[in-house]
C-alpha cells in the first residue's frame, strides 16, 4: 500500500545527457519516488567522429554510455531517442548560417526550443508520463495565484534560465529542475555519495557539439570551401574607415573579441562590428563596444509585460543582468540600459527578469 | 522452475526473432552438462562424456537436417559462420570469379560482409525484394554469369518473416553451377528444413533463436565446397575451425533437437496466435498494415506499419508496460535508424518509422497475446492522441 502511494507521485521522463547534473536528477527523481523513465537524444553523427569503423573501436558516444550506465545503476529503463536529423535542421545548421552572416549564435537556446521542451515533450505524452525533467540549474515556483514561473537557480554562476526564454508557459507546470536548488558543488557531492560514476566527470563547457578545436575549425569543416571563400573581406578601422588588413572569413569573428585579430596597433582593438554584406570587419577602441540602446526581435514571453517597465536583463550567459527600461517596437522591444553595455552582439538573445529572479521571456539582440 | 527466478517472469517477451530464452529443458539440465567440463580434444578419461556430446550432437542434426555428420561444423553463431562462408568463397575464387548475387535484405553479417569484399574487388548484386515480400528471380537469372561465384539468400527474412523460395533460387545456381549459400537463422524451431531438397553448399544457423544458449553456430558446408577456415587453430572440427569447443552450449542443442519432434505442433500454435493477433488489431487498431501480408511467412513473425506512430517511441512505451518487441532489427547501438531491410522493400521512410515487429515463441500464450493487444491498442491511441493535439511549432 505504501509503495503504491509512493508511486503515485508520477511518472517522468528525464533528460539524461551523460554529464553530473543530469545524472543527479535522475537519481534525485528516484529517491523522491516517482517512477523514472530516462532518455538521451542522440544529436550528432557520432560515426564521423575521429574512430571509425574498423579502426578498433565502434563509436558510440561515451557520454551516451554512460547516461546508460547511470540508468542501468538506477535500475531505471533507459532510451535513445535518434535526433540527428532534427538537431541538424535546427541547431547546427542555423548556428553555422548565423557565423556565416557575421552573428554569435546561441545553439543551446535552438536546442532547448526544437529538442529538449518540444521533441522530449512530444516523447513525454506519447510515453504517458506526467513530467519532463532536465539537469538544467533552474527552478519552478508557483506564485500566490498558483501559477508557476521559471524563477533562478540557487547556483548563481551556473544559472541557465538565459536559456530557457522560449518554453511554451504552459508546459512549465509539467517540468520538473530537481537540482535547480542546489550549487554546483553540491551536486557532485550527491553524485560521489550515490556512487554515480560521472561524479568526477568534467564540466561540459562551451558547445557540446564543438571539439576541442573551436567553432571555427567546425565551420571550416563543415562549409565547402567555396562558401568559406565568399566570406572573406577586409579588417578597417572605425570610425575612419581605414583598411588595417584583411581576413580569412567573417565567421572567425565575434563582437568584442580582442585577441587573434593579426596586427599590432599602438591602441588595443576590439572588433566592434561585422557587417555581412561586404564582409568588413571594424576594429576599434574599446569605448566603441559600448551601447546603451539595444533592439530586440521575434520575442517570446512567458508573462505579460508593462511597456516602459524596468527590469533585469541579460545580454549574455553567465552575466548578472543589467536594469534597463523596456519600450515595446513593431518588431519586438527597444532596450534601454540604465548604463552602456560592452559587446551587445548580434545573435546572443536579451532575456527579461523581474524581481532579479523571474524569468519573463527574451528575444534576439539585432544590430 | 520455481528455483530459478529471473527479472524476465513478470515480461511478455515477443521478440523470438532477436533471440530466445533458453528453454526451461536446458536450464534444468544445466548443472548436469556443466559437470561434462573436460576438453574433448584431451586423451584421458575427461574428455569422454565431451566427445560424446559433440558427435551425438553432430549425428542428430544431420538426421534432421539431412546431410552428413562431417558436413556440420561447429562455432560461435551465425555471423561467424556468415563470414566464414563468404570469406571462403573469395578465397576460392578471388578476383577470377568475383561476382556475388546477394539478397537485399540479408542480415548485416552478410551484407557487411560482402561490402568488406567489394573493397577487395567484388562485385555485389543485390537481389531486389518487392514490399509485399516477393524476390525478383528473373534478377538473378539475369545478372548471373561465369564471373558468378556465389548466390546468397536467406531462408526467411528476421524482420517480416518472409520465406524465400530458396529451392527455385537452388536450381538456378546449379543450372549455371554457381555455389549457393543460405542463411537459415531465422527458419531453425518455425520450419522444416531439408538440405537434401534444398541442395545447399552452404547454411547458417544459430543456436540463441531456438531456445538454447548464446554462443553456438551450427555451419553446415556440403562436401567439397571450397572452404578456407576463418579461425586457425587445433584440430577442432576437422581442422576446420580452431578453438576448444563451446560443449555446454552444444550441449544444449542437442537438448533442444529433440523438442523439434514436436516442431509442426509448435508451427500450428504459434501460426495460429499470430494469424489471430494480426486479425484482432487490424480489426481494432485503424490504419494498420501487416507487411507481406500475403506472402507465405515464418508462423510467428509479425511486421506492421502503424501509421502516425513512431515504433521508437511505442516501443519504449510497450516496455515500460512490460512487453518486449522491436521495430526492426535488433539495434547494437541503441540508437536505430529506419530498418534498412524494409527501407530495401521500398517502404517510405515514415513507414520504415512507423513500423513494430513481433516474434511469437513456442512458449507464447493466447493470453500473453490478448495483453499485449490491450495495451497496443491504449498506447496507439495515445501516441495518436498528442500528434493530434499539439501545436506543431517546430516544424
Amino acid at each position: 500500500m505504501q509503495d503504491k502511494l509512493i508511486r503515485s507521485k508520477g511518472k517522468v521522463l528525464v533528460a539524461m545527457s551523460g554529464g553530473v547534473d543530469s545524472s543527479v536528477a535522475a537519481a534525485i527523481l528516484v529517491e523522491q519516488g516517482y517512477e523514472v523513465i530516462g532518455a538521451t537524444m542522440q544529436v550528432w553523427d557520432y560515426s564521423e567522429c575521429d574512430i571509425t569503423e574498423g579502426n578498433g573501436t565502434c563509436c558510440s558516444s561515451i557520454d551516451v554510455d554512460d547516461a546508460r550506465a547511470v540508468a542501468d545503476k538506477l535500475n531505471i529503463p533507459f532510451y535513445v531517442l535518434n535526433c540527428e536529423a532534427k538537431f541538424k535542421a535546427h541547431v547546427i545548421d542555423p548556428f553555422i548560417n548565423a557565423y556565416l552572416n557575421g552573428q554569435t549564435p546561441l545553439p543551446c537556446v535552438n536546442c532547448n526550443t526544437y529538442l529538449k521542451f518540444d521533441h522530449l515533450i512530444k516523447k513525454m505524452k506519447e510515453l504517458g508520463c506526467d513530467y519532463l525533467a532536465t539537469g538544467h540549474y533552474a527552478q519552478i515556483q508557483k506564485d500566490t495565484t498558483g501559477e508557476s514561473h521559471i524563477v533562478t537557480s540557487t547556483d548563481d554562476w551556473k544559472d541557465q534560465t538565459y536559456f530557457l526564454f522560449t518554453i511554451d508557459p504552459e508546459i512549465i507546470p509539467r517540468l520538473l529542475f530537481p537540482i535547480g536548488h542546489l550549487k554546483k558543488a553540491a551536486v557532485r557531492e550527491l553524485a560521489e555519495k550515490k556512487n554515480l560514476l560521472v561524479a568526477k566527470k568534467k564540466d561540459s563547457t562551451g558547445i557540446c557539439f564543438v571539439g576541442k578545436a573551436g567553432y571555427d575549425q567546425f565551420i571550416n569543416a563543415n562549409v565547402s570551401q567555396k562558401i568559406l571563400d565568399t566570406k572573406k573581406g577586409l579588417i578597417k578601422k572605425f570610425p575612419t574607415g581605414e583598411v588595417m588588413s584583411s581576413h580569412e572569413g567573417i565567421h572567425h569573428f565575434t563582437i568584442g573579441q580582442g585577441k587573434g585579430l593579426g596586427m599590432t596597433y599602438h591602441e588595443k582593438l576590439f572588433v566592434i562590428r561585422i557587417d555581412s554584406l561586404d564582409n568588413t570587419v571594424w576594429v576599434g577602441e574599446e569605448k566603441y563596444l559600448f551601447s546603451d540602446e539595444v533592439d530586440v526581435i521575434e520575442p517570446h514571453l512567458l508573462a505579460d509585460i508593462v511597456d516602459g517597465e524596468t527590469l533585469n536583463i541579460k545580454i549574455r550567459y553567465q552575466q548578472q543582468g543589467s536594469l534597463a527600461q523596456i519600450l515595446k517596437t513593431e518588431t519586438g522591444f527597444k532596450l534601454k540600459f540604465h548604463s552602456p553595455q560592452r559587446a551587445v552582439t548580434p545573435g546572443q538573445a536579451a532575456v527579461f527578469y523581474r524581481n532579479q529572479n523571474i524569468l519573463l521571456g527574451g528575444g534576439w539582440i539585432k544590430i | 522452475m520455481s528455483e530459478i527466478a529471473s527479472p524476465m517472469d513478470s515480461r511478455i517477451y515477443l521478440d523470438h526473432n532477436a533471440t530466445t530464452a533458453p528453454s526451461k529443458k536446458v536450464l534444468l539440465n544445466l548443472p548436469r552438462l556443466i559437470s561434462e567440463w573436460g576438453n574433448p580434444s584431451s586423451i584421458h578419461f575427461s574428455s569422454r562424456g565431451p566427445k560424446n556430446i559433440l558427435r551425438e550432437t553432430r549425428r542428430e542434426l544431420a538426421e534432421i537436417l539431412k546431410c552428413s555428420p562431417l558436413e556440420i561444423i561447429f562455432n560461435s553463431g551465425a555471423s561467424e559462420g556468415n563470414n566464414t562462408v563468404l570469406k571462403s568463397v573469395w578465397q576460392k575464387f578471388g578476383l577470377e570469379k568475383n561476382e556475388y548475387i546477394i539478397s537485399h535484405v540479408e542480415h548485416p553479417s552478410v551484407l557487411k560482409t560482402a561490402h568488406y569484399l567489394e573493397e577487395l574487388g567484388a562485385v555485389v548484386h543485390l537481389i531486389p525484394v518487392s514490399r509485399d515480400g516477393k524476390m525478383d528471380l528473373d534478377f538473378i537469372e539475369k545478372k548471373i554469369n561465369p564471373k558468378t561465384a556465389l548466390i546468397s539468400c536467406m531462408f526467411a527474412n528476421n524482420e517480416t518473416g518472409t520465406i524465400f523460395p530458396l529451392q527455385q533460387i537452388s536450381q538456378i545456381a546449379q543450372k549455371h553451377n554457381v555455389l549457393i549459400h543460405s542463411d537459415c537463422v531465422q527458419a531453425f524451431g518455425k520450419s522444416e528444413i531439408n538440405l537434401a531438397d534444398l541442395n545447399l553448399d552452404y547454411a547458417t544457423f544459430s543456436g540463441h533463436k531456438f531456445y538454447t544458449l548464446k554462443g553456438v553456430g551450427i555451419l553446415y558446408v556440403k562436401k567439397n565446397a571450397p572452404y578456407t577456415n576463418l579461425i586457425h587453430g587445433g584440430a577442432q572440427e576437422r581442422h576446420r575451425r580452431g578453438g576448444t569447443e563451446n560443449i555446454l552450449g552444444i550441449a544444449s542443442v542437442q537438448l533442444m533437437l529433440g523438442e523439434l519432434k514436436y516442431l509442426n505442433q509448435k508451427i500450428l500454435t504459434m501460426r495460429t496466435l499470430r494469424d489471430q493477433m494480426e486479425k484482432d488489431i487490424l480489426n481494432q487498431i485503424k490504419n494498420v498494415t501487416i507487411t507481406a501480408y500475403e506472402c507465405d511467412r515464418l508462423p510467428n513473425t509479425s511486421s506492421m506499419v502503424i501509421s502516425g506512430v513512431d515504433g521508437e517511441t511505442l516501443l519504449m512505451s510497450l516496455d515500460i508496460s512490460g512487453f518486449s518487441v522491436s521495430t526492426g532489427a535488433a539495434c547494437s547501438s541503441g540508437s536505430p535508424d529506419p530498418s534498412p531491410v524494409l527501407l530495401a522493400m521500398g517502404l517510405s521512410r515514415a513507414e520504415a518509422q512507423n513500423s513494430l515487429r513481433i516474434g511469437l515463441g513456442w512458449e507464447t500464450t493466447r493470453d500473453d497475446i490478448e495483453k499485449f493487444i490491450f495495451a497496443l491498442i491504449e498506447i496507439v491511441d495515445r501516441i495518436r492522441s498528442v500528434d493530434v493535439n499539439r501545436e506543431n511549432y517546430a516544424g
